[in-house]
Parts: structure tokens; sequence; C-alpha cells
């Protein structure tokens, strides 16, 4: 049942995603202050000058903002993809990852990696993601008719052969720093996040994510399963396929700039359910919101926690939507 | 406001639902086979037969949920198999048997997805349609259960709010997959009493039901299904005879008649 207004959430958090960004620059080792940040941006957008020395302006805009803006596409991206698969899934453990994306990214990235061409690794992981993603259907297809569950399954599989693969490479050829850059890659990094992959990602999102988040009521008619989708007069299988293959590209294109990280996808559209209710048209663009905001955060913490180290962000989701997660296990068994 | 695309009077062609050579094969198996059936426009009639007759895979193509891999079904001589979906949703409805859900909609979401038909993507939820929603709510006795989550009503319960969800859509067609199933005796009249109630403004009503004296007692016309094909269909007092009980069940049936409403009602003998 519905606690909170979409109406009121939305806004709500929309200003929580702008304040955040500002904050989450302000935060670091070289002190800026939240107004200095503003002006900063303003002077590059051509709106008076930046108060900030030039390497401090540097820090700005060249490293903190486009990482920090990357952290909120990619979040809105995976909290977007994560809330649509558990829907045409019919799946509550779905996740923007279950077809073999990540894996399939995963290898792709790590090939580049350690043939030391770095610069091709967003391109390599959204060719490996796709690549997986082909194998996935084509498996599933091959079983019959291509049914959620058989997907799934397949997923599975190629998820488990592309990392072993991924395995081998890394044992094979991996050593010292690029072992490390692999690693930190694995486990999902933004710390390589520039303006290319503000461009990437915000485009996935603008391009892709806008039109999903028009289908909710869609989603919705899927409560009850195909049948009664299909005598609502939803043409099931198309948008079914639709969606995945939406779902597919915007992961894709989150996976190719942050490596995978988990649990964004999986647990904020939980969290979004129990605050405004299972409704698709508010669910969708409130999950994007939401996840957008969360992985502001965390990556804030990933980079500062333990300054002047830095850990892989995919640690700080891992760390806090694990316990998350297993709080809405015992929110799901007292509510069926 | 009108129910469908075409005026009822300037219809020619046959009235209600006519299937015609109607076939459905599932991974090579011939589930349905070549049937014709007939549904008075305005009329409550009962599917039945044995399991595995076929009763539930007729109905989803009888509403091209399915579609069959041959044959025709009209209603009021429109082509129910070849208009657009969402016409189609419009103009008939089915209600699945024992729908179930994860998901925690309210009784109001469930029954609002019955305007899915009737909406773009996008609009806000209109006037009209809040005001069809609180009307079928209404109908099947539900308003004080608008807030209330579908899981955790009872089984009578949840087949009002799927009535109520095919009724939003404003259908002249309804089909309903045994909707009787798993209710007790007070939660079973009551979904029959509310489908004898839709025949009375209109809609076509076609259920498939496993109680013979349920079916006796409240539909006009009975199709007899086993075995993928149709063995008898007419009115319900000449169809249900003991010698086509026991020609399709296997069973030794007698035929009492309902000391209240002079209904047949049929008696079992063990065997």
């Amino acid at each position: 049942m519905a606690k909170v207004s979409p109406l009121a959430l939305g806004p709500a958090l929309a200003v929580a995603l702008v304040v955040s960004i500002t904050v989450a620059v302000t935060i670091g080792p070289a002190d800026i202050r939240f107004d200095e940040v503003w002006r900063s941006i303003g002077s590059h957008l051509g709106i008076g000058v930046s108060p900030l020395t030039e390497l401090r302006d540097g820090i700005v805009w060249q490293l903190r903002l486009p990482r920090v803006l990357t952290a909120a596409a990619v979040g809105a991206g995976l909290a977007l993809s994560g809330a649509v698969m558990q829907a045409i899934t019919r799946n509550p453990l779905a996740d923007p990852y279950l077809l073999g994306l990540s894996s399939g990214a995963a290898l792709g990235a790590v090939s580049v990696l350690l043939l030391g061409a770095a610069v091709l690794l967003p391109i390599a992981a959204f060719l490996g993601a796709l690549l997986a993603l082909t194998l996935t259907l084509l498996l599933a297809g091959s079983l019959g008719a291509i049914t959620p569950s058989r997907t799934v399954l397949a997923g599975i599989a190629v998820s488990a052969l592309a990392s072993a693969i991924t395995s081998f490479v890394i044992f094979w050829s991996a050593s010292g720093d690029s072992y490390r850059e692999v690693l930190s890659w694995l486990l999902g990094s933004l710390s390589g996040a520039r303006w290319p992959a503000v461009a990437i990602t915000l485009a996935a999102i603008v391009v892709i994510g806008i039109p999903v988040m028009l289908t909710g009521r869609l989603l919705d008619s899927f409560a009850f399963g195909d049948v009664q989708a299909a005598s609502l007069g939803v043409n099931v299988s198309a948008t079914r396929w639709g969606l995945l293959a939406a779902t597919a590209l915007i992961t894709g294109a989150m996976v190719s700039v942050s490596g995978s990280i988990g649990f964004v996808g999986l647990i904020l559209p939980h969290a979004v359910r129990l605050l405004v209710g299972p409704g698709h048209r508010a669910l969708l663009p409130l999950s994007a919101l939401l996840g957008a905001v969360f992985l502001v955060w965390a990556d804030t913490l990933a980079r500062t926690l333990f300054d002047p180290r830095e850990i892989p962000v995919g640690i700080v989701t891992a760390m806090i939507g694990a316990p998350i997660f297993a709080f809405l296990l015992t929110r799901r068994k007292s509510s069926t | 406001m009108s129910r469908g695309e075409r005026d009822i009077d300037d219809l020619d062609g046959p009235d209600g639902l006519v299937g015609e050579r109607i076939s459905i094969t599932a991974d090579g198996i011939l589930l349905i086979d070549n049937v014709d059936c007939t549904v008075a426009r305005g009329s409550l009639s009962a599917l039945v037969g044995p399991n595995g007759a076929g009763k539930s895979t007729l109905l989803r193509a009888l509403t091209a949920v399915q579609l069959p891999a041959s044959g025709t079904v009209h209603f009021d001589g429109d082509d129910l198999l070849g208009m657009p979906r969402r016409q189609r949703a419009r103009l008939a409805a089915f209600v699945e048997q024992d729908a179930t859900t994860d998901s925690a909609l309210t009784v109001e979401m469930v029954v609002k997805l019955g305007r899915l038909p009737h909406q773009s993507l996008w609009e806000a939820d209109s006037a009209e349609s809040a005001a069809v929603v609180t009307d079928c709510l209404e109908t099947t006795g539900l308003s004080d259960f608008r807030e209330r989550e579908f899981r955790s009503l009872s089984g009578g319960e949840k087949q009002r709010v799927m009535l109520a969800r095919a009724l939003a859509q404003q259908p002249r067609l309804l089909t309903l997959d045994e909707p009787t199933n798993h209710l007790d005796i007070a939660a079973q009249l009551s979904v029959l009493g509310l489908l004898d109630h839709l025949r009375t403004t209109g809609v076509t009503v076609l259920a498939a039901l496993h109680d013979l004296s349920l079916a006796a007692s409240y539909c006009d016309h009975i199709i007899v299904l086993s075995r993928g094909r149709v063995v008898a269909a007419g009115a319900t007092e000449e169809v249900l005879t003991e010698a086509l009980i026991a020609e399709v069940y296997g069973v030794q049936a007698s035929i009492l008649r309902n000391p209240v409403t002079g209904k047949p009602v049929i008696a079992y003998s063990p065997s």
C-alpha cells in the first residue's frame, strides 16, 4: 500500500539529486565550497568567471564533476533496468546483469586491458555485453520457444562460460599493476570516468531510458502474467523483447564505463516499491532518481572512506546492498 | 456511452460469438480439433467437459489471447482474431483461472488494469476511467475493498476483483475460465449471480464450469467439449442428459429437479 505520494517523492528526489551532485563535488582532498562548485560550473557554461585557481577549477571540471555525473547516470540506468527486468521476468530477484551482460562485458574489458589497449575498454566491454546477450538469446531459442525462465537459465550458462574465460585470461597473463587494474574494473569502479563517460551514460538515459520510463502502464499489465496482459490488448512478446533489448543496451552502456556495479539494480526498485507501492508509472522514474542519488553517495564513499586510497564502488554498493537485501527478504516474508 | 465500434441495429451478420473450424495445436499435439461453436448474444452459457478436454485452450482462442492454428472467431459479425489488439480488448474480456501475482497491488489498481485498452500509455487517469472503476467495484460488491492488497483477499474476493477488472474493460463479451474453482458454495453462487446480473445488462457471457448442477441452474446454453471436440451444444435441459454424462465423463448420473427452482440437479452414483 502506498505510504508516500509519488508526486511528493519525485520532486524531493530530484532536489536531493541536484544537492547530492553538488555536495559530492565539494568532497575530497582539495577543499572546495558549495557555491564555488556552481560558479565554476557556470563559468564553463559561459556564465560568469570561475572563483577557483586553474588547478582547483580543473579538479571540479575535469575530475570530480564528470565522475559524479557518471555515477548519477549509471545509478539511474541500473536501477531503471532492474525495475524493468523484474517486471518483465516476473522475478523479484532479476537484476540488469541477469542475461550474462556483466560477464560478457568483463571478458571484453579484461581482454583489452591485458592487451594494453585501455582506450578501447568501453567499446570492448559494450561489444562483450552484446555478444553475451546474443549468445544467451540464441541458447534460449535453441531450447524451444523463448520464455523468461529459459532465458534466465541460458543467461546463467553464458555468464558462467564468460567468467571462466575471463578468469583464464587473467590467470594466464595478468601481473602486478595490470592485475590491480583488472580487479578494480571487475569490482565496479568509476575512478576513470571523465566527460566521454558522461556522454555515453547520459545519452543512454536520454535516448533509451526516458522512452522506457513511459511504459509503466504496460509493465503493470504483466502483474498477473502473460495471459492477462494479452487479454488487456498488450502485444506481450513485442513488449517483452523490446524492453529486454532496451535494458540490455542501457546496461551495456553503463557497464562499459563502470564495470559491473552490483545491487543497485536489484535493491533500489524494491526500496521504491516499499515507499510508493507497485505501480510502474511511478516506480520507473523514481527508481532511476533514487538509483542516481544512491550511486553518487556510494561513489563518494568509495573515493573518500580510506583516503588517499580508493576502493572500487562495487564493494561499497555490495556492503550497503547486501544488508538491505536481507532486510527486504524479512519484509517479504511478513507480507506474504 | 457506446460500448463498441458498431451500432447494434446495423448488424446483418450472425449475432453473438461465433467460432468456426477452430483448431489449436501445442507442441505438435492437436488440442482443439475443428470446433464450431456459437454463443447467442446476451446469453449466459457454460462450457463443460472433463479435465483436459481443451476448455481453457478454446476459451483463450475465442478471446484471441492465444491465436488458434486455424479457424475464425466473430462477435456480432466483427472478426475478433483480425482486429487490433486494443480494439479487441475493449470488446472482449477474459478472466483466467486462479490469477495470482507477487505484486502488492491494491484492489483498485487491479481493477484499473482493465482501463488499459481505453487509455494511452502516459495520459493521466481520466475522470471517466475513475468513474468506471468505481462503478465496477460497486457492481461486484467491492467498494469497501478499494485500498486492500489483492494478495490478502480470500479466493472468492479475488475472483470478484478479477471480474471487476474485466468489467472495467467495458466488454460486450466476457469469457471466464472456471471462475468458481476453489471457492466455497456461497462464493460460487455470488460469482454466478454476478454473471447472471451481467447478462441482464447485455453482456454475452461464456464460462467454463465443472459443476454441472451450477451450470444447469444458471446457464441458458451449454457447450460440451470432450477430447478437443464439441460433442453436444444447445439449450441446457436438452443437452444435459444422463446418457451424455455417461458418454463424456464415464459416470452414472441421475437428473433430478431442484425443489425450489425447478432446475435440473445432477446426482452421481458410485460405480
